[in-house]
């Protein structure tokens, strides 16, 4: 990729230059040949009126072009078929490996439905371009050119004549296509839109059910669909006129060739055979035309669709400068941390400090900036203003891999991949067996696995509609475990997990992993009246810090939450 | 009945022409009068295209051979009137054959939604979303390039093939047979090929279809993957099913290209024929030169429209690939019906009543095995139990998400199969444990599929919200009604996003309401809240509820315990405590 400069297709083809000159020189061999068949007719016409015809070898002759063009355009679609694939999968590729290397922020800033079309449908109208339009318009090039002169040189008066139309339908064609152009775009915005209210329509399959809102989507959909089919009925409206249009005057042109050929032929300034090579001169002609004006069409998709595509390969990239590889001890210290949305605080200089080898619980209510300050704890997203350094280190100066490798994360939302029991679990590569064995026994998933069909090597399913959401966190738990992490956050991890086997996990941490430091987001007081520290975070702000027992006597809206849990709190104290 | 689609390989169809419009004549059969106006167009069309080379041989023949430039005159303004009209019926038939071509792709975008939309959650459940997304969005596109674009250059190129067949055969029948054996043989082949392309084609759109979910499924799950130290993941399971799509892409190129060459070769052999067998013809005394080049031009006129057939026959052989596919989805039949409603029921038991149910999911999972409930007007039950255990799947029953395997769930003494949809939906409202929210607003989402307050303005709606005691809840909002919603997951907190679904289901006064652990990332205090709102409800509401923490179950009524296909009323709340905390599992 040449730096700064506008990226090209014809930039991006440079690495496949052998295919595609393969690609050009089949396609102008098979055309070249194809020119030489009216001249064969006109040939062999012309001896039999003349005399001395030699039916064997213009059977010859004519057989042996057969073949050649036979060969040769297998050839090119051959050379045409790798080179398009070809470029497509590398830019695939390089697309992919460009968006592993950029951070969270940037997935979240161009969203990923995005990506997805880059990856997918741009990608798509890039090899359409090497496809079919390379050789077409290659092709057709050649033909426009080869006719021309041809048919100059048979009679160059004639020929002048029937040039004359090629500008005619040319420029026809472009105006109406510079308007169908328009309306592709609009054509292309409205499928969006249509695929847009089908993924809902899926992906909210259950609401749509309790609630009984098929009407509604229906009526989303169908004003998709509608409008949609009204564009297409307006570029219809477009070729409507211009393919007969265009048929008309490439009629007119043969009405020449027999007032004025005829003429000549009559005059005795062109032979009959030159008449009719004259008519099949027109007939190839015609149809490049038409292409080249498609085939614009395509090149118009391509470029714009690899502008997207070149967009993402030439992102910066947020250099991991980190250089710091040390082992954590679990001290972090938030300073001053700010974080907005638009307008609005997610979080105002909030700053504490955990111990190593300490458990810590941040609570609060919903939206206080709680998921937001775990995502800054782990570098996936970056404060606006403050700063959060691991043992006095500033969290920016490590190497991320190293950071991520000894800070285990439970998100909140269930993700699970498309992969096997084992390799979710075990989902960073550093894992070994032991430290799997662990973490399953920690999360208390052994009685789920012995379960399964087969074992740790059950695949689960994408969405993880097999497993039910307790499951998925327990899973979510083991991968961050089986880590080995130096501190652990706990995203509402309770939330989905039943009381019991939310008891055993808390002692099996503390058996199995007793020097790890933990942060954990909740909402229950009960669990963690015994946490060295206690954060109450409200609307982005640190209202208190303390133990259980010093935030119920200096903190009101600590009490607020704990009266609110109070009533039930003995039950969850038995055990 | 099975909901998992692509699951067998036998999805292979005979690739005959004849098959291929079996296939596809039913969907224009609606449009059968736009059908005959666009066949008489074309009919006319291709006709007169026809005639121009019989009179350019006349003409050469009588006239310019014999030096005649009256005749040649006379000829050409026939020609130019026979252009003229051409022009007119070509316009017709592009105009009128188009319409078709977008109408019943309309259609059948309809046909394929509506399907969607009545097809039960079971359907969801079984297949991948990126992969349904995929199948939908790809393969109606498919269609989309064929009955927008193809459809058109197809059935004209069929008229004139068929009509310069006729004529090459009218004019000289020796000839004529000579002309069109290239032709034959292409036809055969192409028969003998079409089931391998077709089979290369339906597999590239399998691979592009997985990979299209595998990118959708990474993306979607980015935060992990970077948190882990999986970026790697990310860039090889990419490449695994790139490479599977090249693969198969580059099989269906190949195969998909092979006509072009083909068919080029058998129309220059067809005018190989016609010259070498024309010009021995004219020897023999039964062909003339004009005739000859007349037949030139029909050998063109037969074949370029053939070749073009070539071009768009990938096009046409994707469209069927994908109807089949879509033919997939269409054929499923949802099994959830609405049964007809006979008798009053004469004693109903409560609100809602499991009788004797049993409950196996498609795997052989067992969830429920004969489970009698009854849950009686205005109390509130809780759903305790373990994880996987089979709470959530027992909800989905009361509001008929799934139909039990065996016994009957009956809503006020009726079975609840015989509710239509919108009865059900009116008396059952279900918070969702995954909560879902639509592009839009807050008040999008609120309203969503409420024909009663769809029209509300958003003061009105305000006061509705205020009497429910539901007011104050938007204040979590920054811009109340007005909060925009986005599809991203973390533009708004799970916790907030709970809260809309929580106020979207009491909006509607249900009769039932479920929450299936609907607060579970709401703080507490906003909980209290909740739970004042629930208590606020009118006394005939009943409630369910699936939490696992105990205080937001305090108040029910009755528990029950469920677990290992088993539901046993668990009595007060100590006993449910005392089952949760050393009840075990597997015994």
């Amino acid at each position: 990729m040449p730096p700064k400069t506008t990226p090209t297709l014809i930039g991006l083809l440079r690495p496949y230059r052998a295919l595609i000159t393969g690609l050009v020189v089949f396609a102008v061999l098979s055309n070249a040949l194809a020119l030489v068949i009216p001249k064969v007719i006109a040939y062999a016409i012309d001896s039999y009126t003349k005399g001395g015809f030699d039916l064997f070898t213009t059977t010859l002759e004519f057989f042996a072009i057969g073949v050649g063009i036979l060969i040769f355009t297998y050839l090119q679609s051959v050379m045409q078929t790798y080179a398009s694939e070809r470029v497509a999968r590398d830019l695939r590729n390089e697309t992919a490996a460009k968006i592993s290397v950029q951070d969270y922020v940037y997935i979240e800033e161009v969203t990923p439905s995005k990506l997805l079309t880059n990856l997918t449908s741009d990608a798509d109208a890039v090899k359409t371009f090497v496809s079919q339009a390379i050789a077409s318009i290659v092709s057709s090039l050649f033909l426009i050119v080869g006719a021309s002169v041809l048919l100059l040189m048979i009679n160059w008066k004639l020929g002048l004549v029937v040039l004359l139309l090629v500008p005619i339908i040319g420029v026809t064609f472009y105006t109406v296509l510079q308007r169908v152009r328009k309306l592709f775009t609009k054509a292309q915005e409205a499928v969006d839109w249509l695929n847009a209210v089908i993924n809902e329509s899926i992906l909210g399959a259950a609401l749509i059910r309790v609630v009984n809102a098929q009407d509604v989507e229906y009526k989303k959909f169908t004003d998709a669909n509608t409008n949609s089919k009204n564009i297409g009925m307006g570029i219809l409206r477009m070729f409507a006129i211009l393919i007969p249009t265009i048929t008309f005057v490439a009629s007119l042109a043969s009405l020449a060739v027999l007032t004025l050929g005829g003429h000549f032929v009559i005059v005795g300034s062109m032979t009959l055979g030159e008449l009719t090579a004259f008519y099949s001169y027109l007939a190839i002609l015609i149809f490049p035309i038409i292409i080249i004006g498609f085939m614009s069409n395509v090149i118009a998709q391509a470029s714009a669709s690899y502008a997207r595509i070149a967009a993402v390969l030439n992102a910066p990239v947020k250099k991991d400068d980190g250089v710091v590889v040390a082992e954590l001890t679990g001290l972090i210290d938030v300073k001053d941390v700010s974080v907005k949305f638009g307008e609005k605080y997610a979080l105002k200089d909030v700053s504490f400090t955990i111990k190593p080898n300490t458990k810590t619980a941040i609570i609060g209510p919903t939206a206080a900036g709680k998921t937001q300050l775990l995502y800054i704890l782990t570098a996936l997203t970056k404060p606006e203003t403050g700063t959060v350094s691991y043992d006095s280190c500033d969290i920016e100066t490590y190497n991320k891999q190293s950071l991520h490798s000894q800070v285990g994360f439970v998100f909140q939302d269930s993700i699970i991949f498309n992969l096997t029991v084992r390799e979710n679990i075990a989902f960073s590569t550093t894992v070994t067996d032991k430290d799997l064995e662990k973490a399953i026994e920690t999360a208390e998933l052994h009685d789920f696995v012995d379960t399964l069909q087969d074992g740790l090597d059950t695949v689960v399913s994408e969405r993880g509609s097999s497993l039910s959401g307790g499951q998925k966190q327990r899973i979510m738990l083991a991968r961050a475990l089986a880590l080995n992490p130096k501190v652990l956050l706990l995203d509402d991890f309770t939330a989905r997990v039943d009381q019991k086997t939310e008891q055993k996990i808390v002692k099996n941490l503390e058996a199995n992993y007793p020097d790890m430091t933990l942060v954990s987001v909740t909402q229950k007081i009960a669990p963690i009246e015994n946490y060295d520290q206690i954060i109450v975070l409200m609307e982005g702000e640190v209202l208190a810090v303390g133990t259980h027992a010093q935030l119920l006597k200096t903190s009101p809206e600590y009490v607020q939450i704990y009266e609110s849990q109070k009533s039930t709190s003995h039950y969850e104290l038995q055990a | 009945m099975n909901y998992k689609l692509n699951q067998g390989e036998n999805t292979e169809t005979k690739g005959t022409l004849r098959a291929a419009f079996a296939k596809i004549l039913p969907l224009m059969f609606a449009e059968r009068k736009n059908m005959i106006l666009a066949c008489i167009a074309i009919l006319i069309n291709s006709g007169l295209t026809l005639v121009g080379p019989i009179i350019v041989g006349h003409t050469i023949d009588t006239y310019i051979r014999t030096g005649d430039y009256n005749g040649i005159v006379v000829f050409s303004v026939i020609l130019l009137g026979i252009y003229l009209i051409t022009f007119g019926a070509g316009y017709i038939q592009t105009t009128v054959m188009g319409g078709v071509g977008r109408r019943v792709l309309f259609n059948l975008r309809n046909e394929i939604f509506t399907k969607l939309s009545e097809l039960p959650l079971a359907f969801f459940n079984a297949n991948k979303s990126g992969d349904l997304i995929s199948r939908i969005n790809n393969d109606t596109d498919k269609l989309n390039q064929f009955f927008a674009q193809a459809l058109m250059q197809f059935i004209g190129n069929i008229f004139v093939i068929i009509g310069a067949g006729i004529f090459l055969l009218a004019l000289n029948v020796k000839l004529g047979i000579g002309a069109l054996l290239p032709a034959l043989g292409i036809l055969i082949v192409t028969q003998l090929i079409s089931p391998w392309i077709e089979r290369t084609n339906l597999k590239s759109l399998r691979t592009l279809g997985s990979m299209s979910g595998e990118i959708q499924e990474s993306l979607a799950n980015f935060k992990v993957i970077v948190a882990f130290n999986r970026l790697d993941y990310f860039r090889n399971k990419f490449a695994e099913v790139n490479a599977k799509n090249f693969s198969a892409s580059i099989s269906a190129g190949l195969a998909n290209n092979i006509f072009t060459p083909l068919y080029g070769f058998a129309s220059n052999l067809a005018q190989m024929i016609v010259l070498s067998y024309g010009i021995y013809l004219i020897g023999t005394g039964q062909l003339t030169v004009g005739l000859l080049i007349s037949f030139l031009l029909y050998v063109n006129n037969f074949y370029m429209p053939l070749r073009q057939i070539a071009s768009i026959w990938s096009t046409f052989q994707l469209a069927l690939a994908s109807l089949d596919r879509i033919s997939e989805v269409l054929a499923l039949e949802n099994t959830m019906e609405v049964l007809p409603h006979t008798e009053e029921p004469t004693h109903a038991k409560g609100v809602l009543e499991f009788a004797n149910v049993s409950f196996a999911y498609e795997n052989g999972k067992e969830v429920l095995r004969h489970t009698n409930i009854v849950l009686e007007k205005g109390k509130t039950y809780a759903l305790v139990g373990p994880t996987g255990g089979g709470k959530t799947t027992t909800a989905s029953l009361m509001a008929r998400l799934y139909d039990p395997t065996e016994g009957t769930v009956l809503l006020n003494g009726r079975d609840i199969r015989t509710y239509t949809p919108q009865e059900r939906s009116q008396k059952i409202g279900f918070i969702l444990q995954e909560p879902t929210l639509f592009r839009g607003t807050v008040r999008d989402n609120l309203v969503y599929g409420s024909t009663e307050y769809a029209s509300a303005t958003n003061e009105d709606l305000m006061d509705i919200l205020q009497e429910a005691g539901l007011g104050h809840l938007l204040e979590r909002f920054d811009q109340g009604l007005a909060t925009p919603v986005g599809t991203s997951s973390d533009s708004m907190s799970l916790g907030q996003r709970q809260l809309v679904a929580f106020i979207r289901a009491v909006l509607r006064k249900p009769e039932l309401l479920i929450l299936d652990e609907a607060t579970a990332n709401i703080d507490t205090v906003t909980e209290q809240l909740l739970e004042e709102v629930l208590k606020k409800l009118p006394s005939t509401t009943t409630r369910v509820i699936i939490a696992h923490r105990l205080n937001t179950i305090e108040e029910a009524d009755e528990i029950f315990f469920i677990n290992e296909g088993g539901v046993t009323s668990a009595g007060s709340m100590d006993h449910a405590v005392e089952m949760l905390l050393h009840g075990s599992r597997t015994s």
